[in-house]
């Protein structure tokens, strides 16, 4: 691992300092901030990740899940995700985001990660992990290797011809079924951030994968007051029963009265550039009879604009079962 | 850096950029807490810091300086047992042996909150340490009894 | 009357490895220790044109070919393999300079840059001009019983590699001492180490070969330490100074060999009863760029190519077939797994074609005592296929599921095998064993080569001369493997290590029984000291083997196995998972009850992962899913219930009755659970079973 300073940082304002001197927050930035680890650390080890100044930030008081004024809940960056899952309140009000935690990572990586980073997490596509091999990600302009490689495991959604890297985190596919904000203090001051606009697709440009800029720090995560009457769930479909990332995931927020659906927010893991909100599904359901014809029209309408890689056509058909699968779960036309 | 490692508080010459398992295994000689892939897939690593499951690979040392870390050394000793390794050496839970010392901190954060685990509770804690060997069965059959002796004599 | 033998005495190594007190290879430290790193090959078929060192080289130790001072070639069989690329490259992440250094980090920062001419590779074994082995078993006229058959049922079965995953990677250290080297290494086979050494470095140097404690094996320790242990030899040569070598997870997955991929080709000819008149098979496994291991794989794979069943006209064909891919080697079960598995999912076809049921089918032709295997082997008592078969049924009370579960989202399949053990035919005479068992003033101490890498070889063969010597099981000492100390009692594979290693040592312990003459152990060693007793293996004789032909007696005996699968299917979702998995198997009789079962759960959870996870994906010749996170293998809560049942069915040339066990588990769940997927409905005949595959076969 190369050299680099690192700081604990006592105060926000001190972190926030500290960043603002970095020229990019983005891919290769030189200042990072440090909370669980289990990414960058790992990135750092690869030499994917080179900060020269490391802002060990575990140490503000960012670590509470705050109940808040109008119902919602406030979730300090950096509450780890084994706490975030197991809090009664999202266990109860929010159980897609509870169940989207626990079927990541594994216990070790749970006790340590936290919400911001989780936020943050950075794709594990293997060519972007491998400095040997070519990624516009990691080193812009430099190719995809990923196209005419192994991509079993990459995006089916929002690619573009420099990089196809799925958003790993299940987490943030609960957060975009959510509608959550992000609180982020910067330099300038703080600021609200829609969970839509955070996450940017790759485009001619890989590497810029938030709407983050040097000093800012994410604050908190935070969540409307759970919708009455709604049901949440989160499907995660994967080779093996744990510690593995998904091949495809639904995150469904649905109510239905009166045999019909209401309001319904659907996201989507494992098979987009950023966790991907299926509105056209969204609009399809809303309204409709809660039976399976409307279901399986809405899981076909989700992935209409999939773009296949070379090897992995047959998420298209998976993502559409998966996300099918998790409106039936909902719905209590299947039994989990 | 200052560490507390197995209760007892440590100066280590270690540069800011080493991982807890370096530090716990080349500078401490440590080495009962075994590298198996270096990136948090493998659960070979597992230590306690300050009583919770983490992978040492993936944990800078300097990030620990206020923390209690266990490593097996500090679990229990051959001539004083842990109930688990007990446990473990009885249900016949160990083969090749390289990833025990991991399987039994995972085990042991498990129980510290859970004295009384479901089964499935010990294969959700265990299912972040692979072993090879494929001794899951036993692996749970023994950390279930292991949880039956600490209830019985805490 | 035993007291040690077919008890779950506390194993010798528990412990230490409970405590984390025992060392590995990584765990051990030399003054003036430098650690070692390879540079491979970036391209799969080649020449080298130019090699240049763009890096400071002070401090480096840099060992290329031409630092040989013996025979670059790694010893095995056919002496093919070279330690370091002289010019052509095979394969790639094949290895071509050495460098060490003392600080890690400037090692891992040297940049060697490679200029090679790049030629066409061949990644299809089945269009690769070159063949390694070809073997061919024929019993009677297989055309003419074919052709007057009643039906024929033919089929084609694939399997992909398989990694071995031990949780340590390959890692050994190599210590200049009286002017040789001793090495210190993870590894399976001290002595296939020791001869490698010997080739690489000459006969000028005093040379030992220590095994350190072995995170796993699986057979990936078999024979790619001797290249590991070159390596690290020519770098501790050149530097005059300990060098350890210790490969991470990615470049042990990539460069190290995996299971042979397979396919296999049935033409089956029966009567409407559904009695096996004809049996065609053509077996071809990817090899790799190099032989190493891959004819006696596949020689292994072609014997039992035929299942546990008679049948009176056989033709068995095989080649192992050169790919520019790193070499494929020993994996638990060597070769069986592969052909098992497509000769047991054909069976279930055959069954479907003839509208019966498959059990039947299985019943009518399952070898018993007194048939003749492929090989025109006639079996005797200790042929248990249908004690298994007929257990296996009655435990899973499987006709009735079977009925049951139609059309439900659960499915069963059961898998019947068996696994030869020890080295096959005249192998083992060949190999002429020996074991060694000292007098101590406490007890006794067992000296032979045969390595613990988990199974238990210290405990069950501590057991073995407990009884035979009539002495406590813990008075008996085993040595760490130590090439200048111990018997060479050959390697441990071919699930040899109890039954020929522990059959000699139970020779050993009774001589020494008589020597004693009543005495214990210390008495005797107060009044005479120490002696040793040293025996040799002896081969049953009535063993005929014509290696020509492929005909006679195979191995000295076989474990038989049926493993029944439950799996359950989410049809929205393609998820399978395993529910349930029965194996009755038959291997003797169990010295440690305990360490048996963790064999048989062990072999189970691996034979799952091939079945259901276990998906290396080549691209241009490498693994390029190098990573546990890519490449995965079962967790806790991937391994099903699992309900073992041990048969017991004695051996005579055994010790105690046992028979080889390490394997057989290993043979059966694969085939197992893809009938139990094929109940469910889905045409599948490749695995691993992933959801790509999965949806391919629903879609038919």
């Amino acid at each position: 691992m190369e050299r680099f300073q690192y700081t604990r940082a006592r105060t926000i304002p001190e972190a926030i300092g500290i960043g603002a001197q970095a020229t990019t927050a983005q891919q290769g930035a030189p200042v990072r901030f440090l909370a669980g680890g289990t990414t960058l650390v790992d990135l750092m080890k690869l030499n994917v990740e080179h900060p020269t100044r490391l802002v060990d930030i575990n140490h503000l008081a960012l670590n509470a899940i705050e109940h808040m004024p109008d119902g919602g809940l406030r979730i300090g960056a950096l509450v780890r995700n084994a706490a975030l899952a197991h809090d009664a309140t999202v266990m109860k009000d929010y159980r897609v985001l509870s169940e989207a935690l626990l079927s990541g990572a594994s216990a070790q990586l749970r006790n340590v990660a936290t919400t911001g980073g989780n936020l943050l997490q950075r794709t594990r596509c293997m060519y972007f992990r491998n400095t040997a091999m070519a990624c516009n990600k990691r080193e812009p302009g430099s190719g995809c290797s990923a196209i005419a490689g192994d991509n079993r495991s990459l995006a089916i959604l929002g690619t573009s011809p420099q990089c196809i890297a799925t958003n790993p985190s299940d987490m943030n596919v609960a957060l975009a079924a959510l509608d959550a904000t992000v609180q982020v203090q910067g330099s300038k001051g703080e600021r609200t951030i829609p969970f839509r606009d955070f996450h940017l697709l790759p485009g001619d440009t890989p590497h810029r994968e938030t709407v983050l800029e040097p000093g800012d720090l994410v604050t908190h995560v935070t969540l409307a007051a759970p919708r009455a009457g709604a049901t949440s769930r989160y499907l995660k479909l994967r080779d093996r029963a744990s510690y593995e990332f998904a091949l495809a995931s639904a995150a469904v927020i649905v109510e239905v009265s009166g045999g019909r659906f209401g309001n319904v927010s659907i996201a989507m893991g494992g098979i987009g550039t950023k966790p991907w909100r299926m509105t056209a599904a969204e609009q399809a359901l809303a309204g409709a009879p809660v039976d399976e014809a409307t279901i399986v029209r809405a899981a076909k309408l989700a992935l209409a604009d999939a773009k296949p890689q070379s090897e992995n056509g047959f998420k298209v058909e998976l993502a559409q079962r998966c996300l099918a699968h998790a409106l039936r779960l909902a719905t209590g036309m299947a039994a989990s | 850096m200052r560490l507390t490692i197995n209760g007892v508080p440590r100066d280590v010459p270690a540069g800011d950029h080493e991982t807890l398992l370096a530090v716990i295994r080349e500078r401490l000689q440590l080495t009962g807490t075994k590298e198996g892939c270096a990136r948090g897939e493998c659960g070979a690593c597992t230590v306690l810091i300050d009583g919770r499951a983490a992978y040492s690979c993936l944990t800078l040392a300097a990030g620990c300086a206020d923390s209690a870390v266990t490593t097996i050394e500090g679990l229990g000793r051959a001539d004083a047992l842990h109930p688990l390794q007990q446990a473990f050496i009885e249900q016949d839970a160990l083969q090749c042996g390289f990833c025990t010392p991991g399987q039994l901190l995972a085990a042991a954060a498990l129980i510290a909150r859970t004295p009384r685990p479901s089964e499935d509770d010990v294969r959700v804690a265990l299912s972040g340490n692979l072993c090879r060997c494929g001794t899951y069965p036993k692996l749970v059959r023994a950390v279930m009894q292991a949880a039956e002796m600490m209830r019985a004599e805490p | 009357m035993t007291t040690a033998v077919g008890q779950s005495v506390s194993r010798k190594d528990g412990i230490g490895k409970a405590t984390g007190a025992t060392k590995y290879a990584d765990d051990l430290h030399f003054p003036g220790m430098l650690f070692g790193r390879t540079i491979r090959s970036t391209i799969p078929c080649g020449r080298v044109k130019s090699i240049r060192m763009d890096f400071d080289t002070s401090g480096f130790t840099i060992v290329d070919y031409r630092d040989i001072p013996h025979r670059n070639v790694v010893a095995l069989i056919d002496e093919d393999q070279p330690y370091l690329v002289e010019t052509e490259v095979r394969h790639m992440a094949e290895a071509i300079v050495l460098l060490a250094h003392e600080d890690r980090e400037k090692l891992l920062g040297a940049n060697v840059v490679i200029e090679y001419e790049e030629a066409e590779p061949v990644f299809d074994p089945e269009r690769s001009p070159h063949s390694f082995k070809d073997i061919t078993i024929e019993k009677g006229d297989v055309e003419d019983a074919l052709a007057s058959a009643e039906i024929v049922v033919e089929g084609t079965y694939r399997t992909g590699h398989q990694e071995h995953v031990y949780i340590e990677t390959n890692g050994v250290i190599a210590v200049p001492e009286h002017g040789g080297i001793a090495l210190y290494g993870s590894l399976q086979c001290p002595f296939y180490a020791y001869k490698a050494l010997r080739s690489v470095l000459g006969n000028d140097h005093p040379l030992r070969v220590i095994q350190t404690e072995t995170g796993g094996g699986f057979g990936g320790k078999e024979e790619y330490p001797s290249m590991i242990a070159g390596h690290a030899a020519l770098l501790a040569v050149k530097s005059g100074r300990p060098v350890k070598i210790i490969y991470d997870r990615v470049e042990d997955m990539v460069a190290t060999t995996k299971r042979h991929p397979s396919i296999v080709r049935h033409r089956t000819g029966l009567t409407r009863e559904g009695r096996l008149v004809a049996m065609d098979v053509d077996v071809i496994l990817d090899g790799g760029a190099y032989s190493t291991l891959s004819a006696v794989v596949l020689s292994r794979g072609c014997i039992h190519a035929a299942g546990p069943y008679r049948c009176d006209n056989v033709k068995i064909f095989g080649r192992a077939m050169f790919t520019n891919t790193p070499p494929n080697g020993a994996f638990r079960g060597f070769g069986a797994p592969q052909t098992e598995f497509a000769m047991e999912v054909h069976m279930e076809r055959i069954a479907e074609q003839l509208g019966m049921d498959s059990l039947t089918l299985r019943e009518m032709n399952a070898l018993r005592p007194g048939d003749m295997t492929a090989t025109s082997q006639v079996l005797k008592q200790d042929a248990s296929a249908l004690e298994c078969l007929q257990e296996a049924v009655r435990r899973t009370d499987y006709r009735r599921k079977r009925e049951e579960l139609k059309g439900t989202n659960r499915g069963i399949g059961l898998a019947l095998f068996y696994h030869g053990a020890g080295f096959t035919g005249a192998g083992e005479q060949r190999l002429a064993s020996k074991a060694r068992l000292d007098l101590t003033a406490t007890g006794a101490r067992i000296m032979v080569a045969s390595t613990e890498i988990g199974q238990g070889t210290r405990t069950m063969h501590a057991q073995i001369v407990s009884d035979a010597l009539g002495v406590p099981y813990e008075t008996i000492e085993v040595a760490q493997p130590d090439t200048s100390v111990v018997a060479d009692s050959g390697p441990t594979v071919a699930s040899r290590t109890c039954m020929v290693v522990g059959k000699i040592l139970e020779r050993c312990a009774l001589e020494m029984k008589e020597r004693l003459e009543g005495m214990t152990p210390a008495q005797y060693h107060a009044k005479h000291g120490a002696f040793s007793i040293v025996k040799e293996h002896i081969q049953p004789e009535w063993m005929r083997w014509d290696d020509d032909n492929y005909q006679g007696d195979a191995y000295a005996t076989y474990a038989w196995g049926c493993d029944v699968a439950e799996v359950e299917i989410d049809r929205d979702t393609y998820e399978v998972r395993p529910v349930k998995v029965t194996a009755v198997q038959e291997f003797g009789r169990p010295i440690h009850p305990a360490l048996a079962m963790g064999q048989i759960e062990g072999g189970t959870v691996q034979g799952l992962g091939y079945a259901l996870l276990e998906h290396v994906v080549m691209k241009n010749g490498a693994m390029a899913n190098p990573t546990l996170t890519n490449y995965t293998i079962p967790t806790t809560l991937d391994t099903p219930e699992l309900d073992i049942v041990m048969l017991e069915n004695h051996y005579d040339g055994g010790p105690f009755g046992a028979k080889g066990l390490g394997e057989l588990p290993m043979d059966g769940p694969a085939p197992a659970v893809v009938n139990a997927i094929r109940h469910l409905g889905l045409d599948l005949r490749d695995i691993p079973a992933i959801p790509e595959t999965l949806i391919a076969c629903a879609s038919l």
